[in-house]
């Protein structure tokens, strides 16, 4: 019996040493509080903040490229939620509940929230009174230099990110550090003019703090990551948007003359630039990269994009034929040297059809994890904004045609664009042509309402409809819309996209305001 | 008692009843005949009810009763009554344990207590002929059998989890399912492995006093599972199977192509007979891909359409096969059993196999020294289907299965699919990009001129991916405990228990190359996870009797730590498609994190759970007429930042059983009439880990020239952000419960009512998108249950040759939201974009979107709509033959301030009914379940298909303004986005003949004949009768969708494609010797 009193006390040791059962923490990831204690974990963490400009590209094509005139839904008689989705922002009539709206909204915001992260930590504080940026004082042991580099990367994919976002819904909410839920709740949306100088601050910023090294100067491993002159580039195109011509050009002048940077040359030099034998070529100012292989960073744009039911003859894993190039476009791009790289043809006669073939590799191997990176800043859009900002001149022609030139298109003669309208066509059509499927053409014909006189982002939809009406747009039913109808859609309202419904519904203690028309 | 004893009797009460009238004075003792003790407070009455009394502390009794008195009754709770006639009464009255129902041992956690000394609201669900019904889970087996605990069978596909909601579910965010205690040890899935031939009997504890002594994890009630374990007695072996087989229920009512170009001509026809719209031309009745398919409908599938769900769904086979021996000595008593189940699922490449062994010792080591050991392994193996059972639903019948000569022909025209043969999977795209001419159903021939795609998608058939891609899961289980008691002094035991639960699974999802599309490379994935959780259970238990006061005191501390380590290696490019491992892949996928916030690619992760208590309770009874037993449980738990861990969870109830007072005594009818009140607090601690700090993902990029190198980044990609201050949910609940028995037992009721609030609600809760989430975690808001349910029971017929016997039980529960951190209230959005509301005042959950009034009848309804001032923004909305959305708000506005409440998830009612029948050898039961007056989201109604090809959306639908149809019913394509209107909130109302059992018992003489000690063969069957309610345009309204979006409690009531309703016969055999 006198044992048995022995595991009784069994027990009672037990009581004294159980603290440690509870006490347990994450032992598969790390965190953010404790994180980012030195260079290489903010370089670690700002990596990750690059990660985050892949996902909106995803839906990016559907509310830029998918809504101007050089795409559209490729199968009108489909009643399928998918493709009527696409077809109501083709259309002009996306619901406030779109979920690729939600889902760009979410993603971008998603990318701010990681810059906002590294900012933070390396003690940059924005004034949104003054607009201006300043750096306070951290524990981190990293150098003056090292820091105002990183500090520039984040605040560019900060800056690109918002422009895209004031670019699409006008003013939105201004997030600039990392906030909490209870925060969010009582902030507003801003105007677009607030966000603006948000961009500006970051782009002027950034531009000064970070290296300006030429493009051949650049170290190897550092290609890819933004740099002084993508920030120049990128605070040009947010000068110009805003008709703020001067500035632009200055930018733009000193990108042009000093950066290294250039067009390509020899016979496929335009397919060479999106050659993914030939990434982060003297052309890309700035790319959001992917990378096949397994990673998690391929690209899947370019099976959405290939021809549905071509099996494996254009890409591995059949296509989805979504945005489907308009014929405006091809005939536009006809005898234009850059089609061949632009736009494929797939089967013949009477079922062939085409498609976006920029992006399909040539060697295709894994479905929906391709290798090709997708350009936002590229030389020739420097060269052509500067013609955008300089207007009608001799000097903005020989701009268009040493883009031209590069390209194997004819240049145009002197006396050639002998005016005006002419000179404002003949940019509108280079600039199609030359960026055609990288998401720019909306925001082109949007800008060009200010930066041009002869062209409007609505007359030019309107034509479109009225071009592609016949052989496309009047297959719709449910409900079949005349031209007359159709046009109608295009309002100056509906150049913005609407808030997200969710957005808006999740906060119930704010109004927060619609954009007009939805 | 022997006959003669017995005539003996009869012949002196006889006697007595002649002899003259007075007063008897007659005393004794009573003692408990199997210790000899002296029993208290046992009643002693005369059968002329005038007098009566109760034994003293020592079991002496002095009483003077009539003289007219014939018999003497003797009773006590928990024991045999006897009754003696007057003369006959013996000088020691020795009365007998009862195995009565309000004897029976109830487990309530760290403890038994009987039936009548009962304070909580604590059902009990013995084991008698639950493994004989045929489902093939225990949780299934329960459903209908305990009012207030819904089960409902979220999803149809063998091996699935049912949804387990005790009272409603307590909690918003964290998990409502109820924590499950299997002989002592709580686990996680419990209800999964557990062979339900093993188990002894399943206890709910349903109110928070019965549940706090579970603390933090108690607040969704507990079912506790105590497993079978030996008697001493000689080896008895018993063998049960049973084998059957399974089928759908009911299909979709889906239309081949033939008969929807038939429908659009017809249709069509109509329309040209109204004069107010200009008629379809030729071109617009049918589509050219939608006439390409009747072409091949027609043409080259030789009028065979492709019935897609036939291909799915087969009659399936049930198999249950256990062997169990128990037995043993007075010391040493064992209980072994083994079963192995295969239930097949009723699509192709769903199966369900299972192992079970177990092993039970409970072995006396001295007089004071008990052990008990219990040992159960388990294997599952599991085979789930690759395509979900809605995509061969919405399938086209145009398309063949495999391709013919005929097709194969076809498709070899063209130049990409030269190569095809016949018997190879036909494919959409082998038929897409082509010209098509034929025979319409008006007998016009039609040439498409330019190419058509029948069926415009990339994706293969199910039927092809469901042959090329394989899922497979095994589980291997033990769960392992030893207890030691050991009795320290008279009343005092000592009780340590370890237990170990580990559960290794691993799984494969293997696709071969070309499974979903073509060119797709061959993928493999395999993850693999060990979790151990060993628990140590230290209690002290005393029990005292001081006259007629009884105690029992309960002290003690348990430590629970779980381990858990998950690998996952996806990897694709295999040489061949033969491999199932992952070493020959040319590719394997690194970690990345994906849209939706989940880890994917080749990872491992190890995390740990730790969970510290401390607890103590007393049950107190004087006479057994006061009951009390308060409780106190703390609980520290990893979940929570430190500072935030630690829990105090205590309870208290009350009961008082009326009828050992002495002035219910004499009421003979009245067996039993006891009331009970408590009040506790439980906690909820189920969310995920580490939800108190923002955890860093791999998130890599890649810079450099060329191509690019690899660059490893973090960032904080859970969607879900994280919330230092969170802690414990907490519930706090009353329990008002009523126990009758009346005549004789014939009759039992118990009524509970209760009402809970959960506090500190865990809520995940959404945040605005600009945060670059979508949610994060807090302790707001405030919930409000309350319910009533009743479980009656019935002896309505007790003849020797013939008994019916009825339980009855119904429960309605109403929650309610009370507060939601001063915010208005939440909208979340489903798949669909459909919503749902949590807003204070109103049930959690909320149904929230437009108010139709059937459908636009004529675009002049519209034009005049519109001339009195009516306008929107809102996308499609003005289209005749679409839904005509309501001007809630009057402001001649449709906008989203007119979206209102269009239903909620919640039933008003659920309720069983089993009768029993027993008649000679024969016995018969059936269980009738139902759910009353809860809705749900239909999500079909968002599937093109569906809308076009499914009969119950088409059949009187709107056409033209002279052909309307019902007025309600939109055409498929017209209008306004259906999912976010009422028009897809339908009736979730259903009830069933659940289970029905016909049985036979061999006659004790010819098993003995045969060797045998029992021989039983029934017949036994699920969902024989199935009605769901009118309006409901699917097939399963019990279906739920609980993944993504889906599962938080926040977002509750949609189906979509729902999997169905399984019909399964069985026919089953027992035999013990």
């Amino acid at each position: 019996m006198k044992r048995i009193h022995y595991i009784f006390l069994l027990g009672f040791i037990g009581l004294a040493s159980c603290k440690k059962v509870i006490d347990l923490y994450p032992e598969s990831n790390l965190n953010t509080e404790t994180y980012y204690s030195n260079l290489d974990e903010v370089k670690a963490g700002l990596t990750g903040a690059y990660n985050s400009l892949q996902k909106p590209i995803y839906y990016e094509w559907q509310l830029t490229e998918l809504r101007s005139d050089n795409t559209k839904q490729g199968n009108p008689g489909s009643t399928s939620s998918n493709n009527r989705d696409l077809s109501d922002l083709d259309m002009f009539t996306p619901s406030t509940s779109h979920g690729a709206i939600y889902q760009y909204w979410l993603t971008s915001y998603n990318s701010i929230r990681n810059a906002n992260l590294i900012l933070q930590k390396l003690g940059v504080k924005y004034d949104p009174a003054a607009g201006s940026l300043s750096f306070q004082s951290i524990s981190i042991p990293i150098s003056d230099a090292d820091r105002k580099q990183l500090a520039g990367e984040a605040m560019f994919i900060r800056a690109y990110n918002y422009f895209n976002l004031v670019r699409l819904f006008g003013g939105v909410f201004l997030n600039y550090e990392p906030l909490t839920p209870e925060q969010a709740k009582t902030m507003n949306r801003v105007s677009a003019a607030e966000i603006y100088k948000l961009i500006e601050a970051d782009l002027k910023t950034a531009a000064s703090n970070m290296n300006t090294l030429k493009f051949n100067q650049i170290a190897g491993a550092d290609l890819g990551r933004a740099n002084g002159w993508a920030a120049k580039g990128l605070l040009a195109k947010a000068y110009l948007t805003l008709n703020r011509k001067a500035e632009a050009i200055a930018l733009l002048q000193d990108v042009k003359n000093n950066s290294g940077y250039a067009l390509l040359t020899g016979a496929n030099a335009y397919a060479n630039v999106f050659s993914t034998t030939n990434e982060m070529n003297s052309e890309i100012i700035f790319a959001i990269r992917f990378k096949a292989g397994g990673l998690g960073l391929g690209n899947l744009l370019p099976n959405v994009f290939a021809p549905l039911s071509s099996g494996s003859a254009v890409i591995a894993g059949d296509g989805d034929g979504l945005n489907y190039p308009t014929n405006d476009l091809d005939t536009a791009s006809m005898g234009d040297p850059r089609r061949a790289t632009n736009i494929g043809v797939f089967g013949t006669g009477s079922a062939a059809k085409l498609y976006v073939k920029k992006f399909i590799p040539p060697q295709p191997s894994v479905n929906d994890d391709t290798e090709n990176d997708w350009p936002v800043l590229r030389y020739s859009d420097i060269l052509l904004m500067l013609a955008e900002a300089q207007g009608f001149s001799q000097s903005s022609i020989d701009l268009i045609n040493q883009v031209r030139t590069r390209a194997g298109a004819t240049p145009y003669a002197a006396g050639a664009l002998g005016n005006v309208a002419q000179f404002e066509q003949a940019l509108s059509t280079e600039r199609r042509i030359e960026f055609s499927f990288e998401d720019q053409r909306w925001f082109d014909l949007v800008r060009f309402n200010t930066t041009l006189t002869t062209i409007t982002a609505e007359q030019a939809m309107k034509d479109h409809f009225a071009r592609e009406y016949y052989n496309h747009y009047r297959q719709y039913t449910a409900p079949a819309l005349t031209l007359v109808q159709l046009q109608s859609n295009v309002t100056k309202e509906h150049l913005l996209l609407p808030i997200p419904q969710r957005e808006i519904d999740t906060n119930t203690s704010l109004v927060i305001p619609q954009n007009p028309g939805y | 008692m022997n006959t003669r004893r017995l005539l003996l009797l009869l012949f002196l009460q006889g006697f007595f009843f002649c002899a003259a009238f007075g007063q008897k004075q007659i005393t004794g003792k009573v003692v408990d005949s199997a210790t000899g003790e002296p029993l208290s407070g046992v009643s002693v009455l005369s059968d002329k009810k005038k007098s009566g009394g109760t034994t003293a502390a020592d079991g002496s009794y002095k009483l003077s009763v009539d003289s007219k008195t014939s018999v003497v009754i003797f009773s006590s709770v928990g024991y045999t009554s006897q009754s003696f006639p007057l003369a006959a009464v013996p000088s020691t009255v020795r009365l007998t344990k009862a195995a009565n129902a309000l004897d029976e041992v109830v487990v309530i956690g760290y403890g038994t207590v009987r039936k009548s000394h009962l304070t909580g609201a604590v059902s009990k669900f013995k084991n008698e002929k639950l493994d004989e019904a045929p489902v093939s889970r225990l949780d299934q087996a329960l459903q209908g059998k305990i009012a207030g605990v819904q089960i409902q069978n979220t999803s149809s596909e063998a091996g699935s989890d049912p949804k387990i909601r005790i009272r409603g579910g307590n909690s918003i965010n964290a998990s409502a399912d109820p924590l499950v205690v299997v002989d002592g040890h709580p686990v996680p899935d419990g209800l999964s492995y557990v062979n339900p031939a093993d188990v002894e009997s399943v206890e709910v504890l349903k109110d928070a006093a019965s549940a706090a002594i579970y603390g933090s994890r108690g607040a969704s009630g507990v079912i506790i599972v105590t497993t079978k374990s030996g008697k001493a007695n000689r080896p008895k072996y018993s063998v049960k199977a049973s084998t059957g087989t399974k089928a759908a229920y009911e299909r979709y009512p889906m239309l081949t192509m033939t008969e929807y170009g038939n429908l659009l001509y017809y249709e069509a026809s109509l329309k040209a007979k109204d004069p107010s719209i200009t008629p379809p031309t030729t071109s617009q009745i049918m589509t050219p891909a939608e006439r390409a398919g009747y072409i091949i409908e027609q043409t080259l599938l030789g009028g065979q359409p492709t019935n897609w769900q036939s291909q799915a769904l087969r009659d399936a086979t049930v198999r249950n096969l256990q062997l169990s021996v128990s037995g043993g000595s007075n010391t040493a008593k064992y209980f072994i059993s083994g079963a192995y189940q295969r239930d097949d699922g009723m699509m192709y490449h769903s199966n369900y196999d299972r192992f079970n062994l177990r092993t039970r010792l409970d072995v006396d080591l001295s007089k004071r020294v008990k052990l008990s050991f219990n040992m159960n392994p388990s294997y599952i193996k599991r085979e789930r289907p690759s395509v979900n059972y809605i995509d061969f639903v919405r399938f086209y019948s145009f398309l063949p299965v495999y391709h013919n000569d005929v097709t194969a022909a076809f498709a070899n025209q063209s130049a990409l699919w030269g190569n095809l043969k016949p018997g190879d999977f036909a494919q959409a795209r082998h038929f897409n990009g082509r010209i098509y001419s034929g025979y319409m159903p008006d007998g016009s021939f039609y040439n498409t001129v330019t190419a058509v795609d029948p069926f415009s998608t990339a994706n293969n058939t199910p039927k092809s991916i469901m042959e090329t891609r394989s899922i497979t899961s095994n589980d291997y289980r033990v769960m392992s405990s030893g207890d030691l008691s050991v009795n320290i002094l008279n009343g005092l035991d000592f009780k340590t228990m370890a237990s170990a639960y580990i559960v290794y699974s691993n799984a494969l999802d293997f696709a071969k190359r070309n499974s979903n599309k073509d060119g797709d490379v061959n993928r493999g994935q395999y993850n693999s996870r060990l979790m151990t959780d060993l628990l140590w259970e230290n209690t002290l238990t005393y029990n005292k009797r001081i006259g007629g006061h009884s105690f029992t005191l309960l002290g003690g501390f348990t430590a629970q730590k779980t381990r858990q380590r998950d690998e996952q290696q996806q990897a694709q490019d295999f040489p061949s498609d033969n491999f199932t491992t992952m070493n020959n892949a040319a590719q394997v996928t690194l970690p990345y994190v994906d849209a939706n916030g989940v880890q994917q690619g080749t990872f491992n992760t190890k995390f740990g759970i730790g969970l510290l208590s401390y607890l103590g309770r007393l049950t107190y009874d004087y006479k057994s007429k006061y009951l009390l037993s308060a409780s106190l449980r703390s609980d520290g738990s990893s979940k929570f930042a430190p500072g935030h861990k630690w829990g105090t969870f205590p309870a208290v109830s009350l009961g008082w059983v009326a009828t050992q007072e002495k002035f219910l005594r004499d009421v003979k009818w009245l067996d039993n009439l006891k009331f009970r009140g408590s009040y506790g607090v439980t906690g909820n601690n189920r969310i995920n880990d580490f939800l108190w700090v923002d955890l860093l993902y791999a998130s890599n990029y890649d810079f450099g020239s060329g191509n690019g190198t690899l660059v490893s980044g973090q960032a904080p990609t859970n969607p879900v952000l994280a919330n230092k201050n969170i802690t414990w949910e907490q519930t706090y609940q009353y329990n008002f419960g009523v126990d009758v028995s009346l005549f004789h037992n014939a009759l039992s009721l118990s009524v509970d009512a209760y009402q809970s609030k959960t506090k500190a609600l865990l809520l995940q809760q959404a945040v605005m998108a600009f945060l670059g989430s979508t949610q994060t975690i807090n302790n707001i808001g405030q919930l409000q249950n309350r319910g009533i349910e009743a479980e009656l029971t019935g002896n309505v017929i007790r003849r020797k040759n013939f008994r019916w016997t009825v339980s009855a039980n119904i429960a309605h529960n109403e929650n309610k939201l009370l507060a939601l951190a001063g915010e208005q209230y939440f909208l979340n959005y489903g798949e669909r974009t459909e919503v749902y509301r949590n807003m204070p005042g109103r049930p959690l959950v909320e149904f929230f979107g437009y108010k139709t009034d059937g459908v636009w009848l004529s675009q002049q309804q519209i034009n005049d709509a519109k001339a009195k001032g009516l306008t929107s923004n809102l996308s499609n909305l003005f289209v005749a033959g679409g839904l005509k959305l309501v001007d809630v708000n009057g402001d001649n506005v449709i906008d989203d301030k007119d979206r209102v409440v269009m239903g909620n998830p919640y039933p008003d009612y659920n309720w069983g009914l089993t009768n029993n029948f027993t008649w000679g050898q024969f016995d018969f039961s059936f269980l009738l379940q139902g759910s009353q007056g809860g809705q749900l989201i239909n999500g079909d109604a968002n599937y093109n298909e569906t809308k076009r090809i499914n009969k119950n959306y088409i059949e009187n639908r709107w056409l033209s303004p002279a052909y309307p149809g019902d007025g309600k019913t939109p055409y498929s394509t017209n209008g306004f986005n259906w999912m976010l209107t009422d028009y897809v909130v339908e009736d979730a109302s259903y009830y069933a003949l659940r289970e029905m059992i016909v049985g036979y018992t061999l006659p004790a003489k010819v098993t003995r004949l045969a060797h045998l000690s029992g021989a039983r063969f029934y017949f036994s069957a699920q969902n024989l009768y199935y009605h769901s309610a009118s309006g409901y345009r699917g097939i399963n309204p019990e279906a739920r969708f609980n993944t993504s979006q889906y599962a938080t409690p926040l977002v509750d009531g949609y189906q979509r494609g729902s999997f169905p309703l399984p019909k399964t016969v069985l026919f089953g055999l027992d035999i013990n010797f």
